[in-house]
């Protein structure tokens, strides 16, 4: 079984490449990716910043192949993209070890743009929660997974990663203030309702932010968060007279195409006498025309522009995340001992050590009680060997067989539990011989914490 | 006196250097040097202007390179006034600089000039000068920070922050001194002229004198009263006010001190 990784990401793919790929609902994707015969398990993981497939398989090459018609041909939607953003020149690939360690560093906010910012790991669990959802996920992702989500449990809980992130909505208050002289007399609009717009808006009423509207599709969910921050909801119909109110504006919805133009922002300088305007767009596909940047008097930053602030700021993170890196790595190579134990021959090869330890010791201290000659000794030795050999045959040959199925995962934890393979205190345990049993010890499936945070609309 | 002129120079040579390296080291306090550098030498300059009544008899203001020192003494006084609010300090730091300039260059002129014509003309000469130099430094402190305020504005449209941006004052702070400094220094400049007008009638009985430093004045004064306009009545602000205050005040400075020093 081989654990394939496929995407791309801010440092690989800009915004307006991104988002073309950008998944809404996962699930017809995952359905469409388990059907054929390469891949055994996907989940698909899109986020602002990446769009990552990882996958089991037992034919490496033909599920690279997959994967790669899936981005280029399926999820591109065949449009035309700039040469040197062609999805061949975005995409990466990681195997089996590297792949696992890729899922860790990303669900511990390793790998984000905003090195230590909480959202990803709720999107990570979205994402696999998606996939077990419509069957697309099996036992190597469900452990894979839970594994992720304990490795960034560790990284959140023992390094200091997570303590102070450079936070967008903190990065974005920092530039406000280079704009604004202050933000007591400031009126902020906010479009959309998801964590990252609660976030913002937390950010910006502890900058002083005297004002809040908060607009999105349903406005009863906008209402919910209006009410717990003193700020007045709206529906997105009401955007042109709201954006000639707001000095700072937020926008993280998800839109096909951008909510707001430039006459829109062309109508609200004039209606606010040319006063300038603040705008901060980290919804993708981008929720404002990037176009408005070239107005006098706005000032607009998507979510690549505020990565590149934050950049700046994370020299302290960057140190903090060399010992994020070793937790990870420790954890990766947990998961793999786990994934080698499942491998039919160290299962059937520990099976049979274990069975020729419990005979021999059983037949040294019969041989010292009856006192048999050495004839006799050998008669008993065959006897033994023949009983062992016929016992185990059926099962070995069985795990063989199954091994080679999709189902016979289940065959080979099935044998490590009734033979009690990763128990060292069991009869025979001394003679264990391969070391990858050891970390399969605890290796329940499903074992890992899901504290059930959902996804920010990011 | 020259002495006097030559410390206060070396001060606001200090406060210049200490507010570049404040803008280049964040986090240091060279910020605040820089003030402490700059009103010393506001301090000292002030000190210089009341000996000049000692000296027998008092060189008279409308002598150029003295008037250039009253200018800068003047726009130091402004800036020193300003960083009582939020992160203008950097903004006065960065008048240290021409008030260098203007005090280096008046120590270089001065003593040379004799009590003339002015004396004949009464109280107008002085006033015309005193008014006509708090307009202009006020003007100049507009100028520079229509200049900061489009240099910041630049930054912010092609989202590049370097440290230095992180010190400057806000871009709304900046459009403001910019208003500030138009609202009061316009008036004054209008005062300076009418004081300039009153002198030549004193001493020639006509309102208005044929040389090229009254002429270019007046093109300048008619200009900042289009900007005013368009400033208080047509609602402009942002980056054309800065960029208008920034032309305005180099075709001022031209028109009245560029002129003289060329005459």
């Amino acid at each position: 079984m081989r654990i394939l990784l496929a995407g791309m990401n801010h440092r690989t793919a800009p915004l307006e490449v991104r988002e073309r790929f950008a998944v809404d609902d996962p699930e017809p994707w995952l359905v469409k990716l388990v059907a054929g015969d390469e891949i055994e398990e996907a989940v698909l993981l899109s986020t602002c910043n990446r769009v990552e497939v990882v996958v089991t398989t037992r034919r490496l090459d033909a599920a690279r192949h997959r994967l790669r018609a899936f981005f280029t041909r399926e999820l591109g939607r065949g449009e035309a993209l700039p040469e040197h953003h062609s999805p061949h020149a975005v995409l990466y690939e990681h195997v089996d070890t590297d792949a696992v360690r890729h899922l860790f560093r990303v669900a511990s906010s390793i790998d984000s743009m905003v090195v230590g910012e909480p959202q990803i790991l709720g999107q990570v669990k979205e994402a696999y929660r998606a996939a077990s959802g419509c069957g697309a996920s099996g036992p190597v992702l469900s452990r894979l997974f839970s594994s992720a989500f304990a490795a960034a449990k560790r990284v959140r809980s023992e390094t200091r990663l997570a303590e102070r992130p450079v936070s967008v909505a903190r990065v974005a208050v920092d530039l406000a203030r280079q704009i604004f002289e202050t933000l007591e007399d400031k009126r902020a609009l906010l479009v959309g309702a998801g964590e990252m717009i609660e976030m913002a808006l937390d950010a910006l009423r502890g900058a002083g932010l005297s004002g809040a509207s908060v607009a999105n599709r349903t406005p009863a969910h906008a209402g919910e968060l209006a009410r717990r921050f003193g700020a007045t909801a709206h529906g997105l119909a009401e955007l042109p007279q709201l954006l000639s109110a707001a000095d700072i504006v937020l926008t993280c919805i998800a839109a096909e195409r951008p909510l707001l133009d430039v006459p829109l922002f062309e109508e609200a300088l004039r209606a606010r006498r040319r006063r300038p305007i603040f705008a901060i767009d980290i919804g993708v596909p981008r929720n404002v025309d990037p176009e408005v940047n070239r107005l006098d008097g706005v000032y607009l930053y998507d979510l690549d522009d505020l990565g590149g602030v934050a950049e700046a700021n994370a020299e302290e993170r960057r140190r903090e995340s060399v010992r994020a890196e070793a937790l990870v790595q420790e954890e990766a190579e947990r998961f793999d001992g786990w994934l080698s134990a499942l491998q039919a021959v160290p299962t059937i090869r520990r099976l049979r050590a274990r069975a020729e330890a419990i005979r021999s010791a059983e037949l040294e201290r019969a041989a010292a009680r009856l006192g048999l000659s050495e004839d006799a000794r050998q008669g008993v030795e065959a006897l033994t060997r023949a009983i062992v050999n016929k016992l185990l045959h059926a099962p070995m040959s069985r795990l063989r067989e199954q091994a080679e199925r999709e189902e016979g995962l289940a065959y080979l934890e099935a044998a490590r539990v009734l033979f009690a393979l990763d128990d060292p205190t069991a009869p025979g345990a001394e003679a264990d011989l391969d070391g990858g049993a050891a970390s399969a010890a605890d290796a329940a499936p499903g074992g890992g914490e899901d504290d059930g945070a959902s996804g920010g609309g990011a | 006196m020259i002495e006097l002129h030559q410390l206060t120079a070396a001060l606001y040579l200090l406060a210049s250097l200490a507010t570049f390296a404040g803008l280049a080291l964040p986090g240091s306090s060279f910020g605040r040097l820089a003030t402490w550098l700059l009103a010393g030498g506001a301090l000292l300059h002030g000190l210089g202007f009341a000996r000049l009544h000692t000296l027998v008899p008092p060189p008279p203001l409308t002598d150029l390179p003295l008037a250039v020192s009253l200018m800068a003494w003047l726009a130091v006084l402004f800036a020193l006034a300003l960083v009582r609010r939020g992160r203008l300090e950097s903004l006065a730091g960065l008048v240290a600089p021409f008030a260098f300039l203007g005090v280096f260059y008046a120590s270089l002129s001065l003593g040379g000039a004799a009590a003339g014509a002015a004396s004949q003309a009464g109280g107008w000469p002085h006033l015309h000068v005193v008014l006509a130099s708090a307009g202009l430094s006020l003007l100049g402190v507009a100028g520079l920070a229509g200049i900061l305020f489009l240099a910041e504005d630049r930054a912010l449209k092609a989202k590049r922050r370097a440290g230095w941006g992180r010190r400057l004052p806000s871009l709304e702070a900046l459009d403001r001194v910019n208003l500030l400094s138009l609202a009061i220094g316009f008036p004054l400049l209008t005062l300076g002229v009418i004081t300039g007008m009153l002198w030549t009638e004193g001493v020639t009985g006509h309102w208005w004198p044929s040389d090229a430093h009254a002429t270019w004045s007046a093109i300048a004064w008619a200009i900042y009263g289009a900007l005013a306009a368009a400033r208080f009545a047509a609602g402009w602000r942002g980056r054309e006010a800065a960029a208008s205050a920034a032309a305005g005040f180099a075709f001022l400075l031209f028109a009245v001190i560029g002129i003289g020093v060329v005459a």
